[in-house]
């Protein structure tokens, strides 16, 4: 015990020590626990020593970092599955999207590729047996740049006009490739053989080269069959009149020179509108032959994407000048080869279900009449070009009635 | 002086050097339990210990007997209630015995300066603080001209690390109190003049008397709960560790002592002539006009064992 001047006399710090230990016998305890009760020193001492032997215990009897158990089900390899799964089904979706939407675009390329244009780039069409001189194999570069069909769709834009033919090449055919050829194959099949033959060698209208075989055509019967279905209404009503109006002009420019089985063979075609975009308008036969070159533009319409967002029923071109009636019958007038829309006012009866271009001259393939502009006197011994005949459209509703009009905005009854 | 030189003092006086024997087979079990071989410790050395632990101590026997008469099992019981590891490293290093010093700097350095920096609650202060207590352990001071080991005063009761820790605790609480009242004042605000009391003054005189008597009836226990807890502010987490019981078991005794002196305080004032009522409005008075300290009151309640001792 050590003494002290408030009470006198405190417990030694061993009594203290043990009293805060528990160490204390019961006699001894009381005695110190009675002083407790009355000496604030001791107390604070007692508390102090108490407070730093619980902190030094907490600090000695840490838990260990717990360490994990190597078999622990989060660590177990298995799950890393889960995450790739999880992106596998997400690249899977990704594929499948972009494929429908190549699809989908092979349509629109389609109504270009339909559309004979002068300033197609010389593409020549091969008879089967010369398929292997032309399309050479995949390392004989540098020889005509290989491209799929894809590929022509995103690099529209900026490819040269002046470029070698792209080919497609028959080893490594993408689906939009195949539903490309199928798609231009259908359209030549409106042409005999005959006329086919006739043609000259040259390029077909609006599209560049494409090699393909029938056993792909035959195997991908289904998928055309998919893309037909999707694009009847479409197809129907805007480009099988038209490609009545314009099979003959295709034969004149001798654009198609089929292999001996016409479309079920292979046939190499051109079909990269790309180059068609960005093209002169060069001196074709067409217009040697009076065909108006403004009819039947170089450039080729993009994909009708029409404000009401409906689907096309029926369209036509002239010059720059594109209709185009939507499913609900409404018609819209592009000045810039589809590029912008405008609403035409409703002028007719009923629900217009067509729309066509037709010559103010005698007939649809004719030339220009001399006296049209004045000048042209003489055409037939004039090698000047004659000057474009007016274009008049003709609208028809679902009563078969006719409105006609110059310039698409202003309709009369015909 | 090197802590060897300290040996001679650390034999209690008028020690019967050879009267005592321990139970060689009680010496040879404690021998084996506390492993003092292994830091270099003799077995005369131990034995040596051991008899001046117990001679100090009478072996827990009455002042009336002599060491000498312990039997076996006396002795047995008085040692296997002691830390007799503690003990005798505690010893051995007032002894100046080197590889207890290095024993004793490699268990207990760390922690005595932990201790003492969560005592003072400042790192600097506690490792100062523990320096001060280091060094004094070694032996560097001095008294009456010899140089003296606190560990001597260790007795084995209670751990050495606890017996360090508390005097850790008791020098810090000490410079505190010594220190604070050599602050200065710095402001002295007087206190505003306090409205007259609306209770009677006799009224406030009966209470003050029922009060006192209330609380001086207590036992120890909870006069130590109420202190600790209103007084000291220590929180019933820190009162159960000290006392060695949950908290939930202090709050329930507090509760109990609060409601045993407030029924103590009615009845007298009941048996001073007020009604039931009267005692209870009393008991509603405001403290501040009671003229009473509860600290002074509590202190007043000296422990009668300690002012024996402080007698003697």
């Amino acid at each position: 015990m050590s003494a002290t001047s408030q009470h006198g006399f405190h417990p030694g710090v061993e009594s203290l020590s043990a009293f805060a230990e528990q160490a204390l016998e019961e006699r001894e305890r009381a005695e110190v626990l009675e002083h407790l009760a009355v000496c604030g020193r001791c107390r604070r001492v007692v508390a102090l020593a108490r407070e730093a032997a619980d902190g030094d215990a907490v600090k000695v009897s840490a838990p260990p970092q717990k360490t994990i158990a190597p078999d622990a089900w989060w660590r177990q390899w298995r799950l890393a599955w889960v995450p790739a799964a999880i992106v596998a089904a997400f690249a899977a979706a990704s594929v499948s999207t972009h494929v429908w939407l190549a699809n989908r675009n092979e349509r629109d390329f389609k109504i270009v590729a339909q559309n004979p244009t002068q300033g197609a780039a010389p593409a020549s069409t091969q008879p089967a047996t010369e398929q292997a001189e032309v399309v050479p194999p995949a390392a004989a570069a540098p020889a005509p740049q290989v491209r799929t069909a894809k590929q022509l769709h995103s690099g529209a834009a900026d490819q040269p006009a002046a470029q070698e033919p792209h080919l497609m090449t028959a080893e490594a055919p993408s689906e939009p490739a195949a539903m490309d050829r199928l798609e231009i194959g259908r359209q030549t099949q409106p042409l005999s053989y005959a006329e086919a033959k006739q043609a000259p060698s040259g390029s077909l209208a609006g599209a560049a080269g494409s090699v393909y075989s029938q056993p792909a055509a035959a195997a991908r019967e289904d998928k055309q069959k998919q893309a037909e279905e999707l694009s009847q209404e479409q197809f129907d009503a805007t480009h099988l009149r038209r490609f009545t109006l314009k099979s003959a002009p295709a034969a004149a420019h001798g654009a198609i020179q089929p292999a001996p089985q016409a479309v079920t063979q292979t046939v190499t075609v051109a079909a990269a509108p790309v180059n068609l975009e960005t093209a002169p308008l060069p001196a074709t036969p067409a217009i040697s032959a009076g065909l108006p070159s403004q009819l039947h533009s170089s450039i080729p319409i993009n994909p009708m994407h029409l404000p009401s967002g409906l689907a096309v029923v029926s369209s036509t071109t002239a010059g720059s000048i594109v209709l185009a009636i939507d499913k609900a019958g409404a018609l819209f007038l592009s000045r810039d080869h589809g590029n912008t829309w405008e609403r035409v006012d409703t002028q007719w009866t009923g629900r217009a279900v067509a729309v066509t271009e037709q010559f103010a001259v005698n007939g649809l393939f004719e030339t220009a009449p001399a006296t049209q502009n004045g000048a042209a006197a003489g055409a037939s011994t004039n090698p000047k070009p004659a000057a474009p005949p007016p274009v008049t459209f003709e609208l028809f509703n679902d009563k078969n009635q006719a409105w006609v009009s110059t310039d698409g905005r202003i309709w009369n009854s015909k | 002086m090197t802590p060897s030189e300290s040996v001679a003092s650390a034999a209690p006086t008028g020690f019967p050097n050879g009267t005592l024997a321990l139970d060689p087979a009680l010496a040879d079990e404690l021998w084996r339990a506390c492993a003092a071989a292994s830091w270099g410790l003799t077995r005369n050395e131990f034995d040596q210990i051991l008899i001046e632990a117990g001679t100090a101590q009478n072996f827990g026997l009455d002042e009336a007997a002599t060491p000498v008469g312990a039997t076996r099992k006396r002795q047995a019981e008085f040692f296997r209630g002691f830390c007799v590891d503690d003990l005798v490293l505690a010893r051995a290093c007032a002894r100046g015995n080197e590889r207890a010093w290095e024993r004793f700097v490699a268990i207990y350095r760390q922690p005595l300066t932990r201790a003492a920096i969560a005592i003072t609650g400042s790192e600097t202060v506690g490792r100062d603080l523990a320096e001060q207590l280091y060094a004094e352990l070694y032996g560097l001071n001095e008294r009456e001209g010899q140089r003296r080991c606190p560990l001597l005063s260790y007795r084995g009761r209670g751990s050495l690390m606890g017996w360090l820790r508390t005097t850790l605790a008791q020098r810090h609480v000490d410079h505190y109190r010594r220190t604070r009242r050599e602050e200065p004042i710095e402001e002295y605000d007087a206190p505003a003049l306090d409205p007259p009391p609306q209770t009677p003054a006799r009224e406030l005189s009966l209470l003050k008397r029922a009060i006192e008597q209330a609380i001086a009836n207590r036992n120890a226990e909870e006069r130590y709960l109420l202190a600790a807890y209103y007084l000291d502010e220590q929180t019933l987490l820190e009162i159960g560790r000290v006392l060695g019981v949950h908290e939930a078991t202090v709050s329930r005794r507090l509760r109990r002592a609060a409601g045993e002196i407030r029924k103590q305080i009615l009845k007298a004032l009941e048996r001073s002539g007020m009604s039931r009522r009267a005692a209870e409005e009393a008991m509603g008075a405001d403290p501040r006009d009671v003229e009473l300290n509860l600290k002074k009151l509590l202190q007043q309640s000296q422990s009668e064992a300690f002012q024996e001792q402080a007698a003697t």
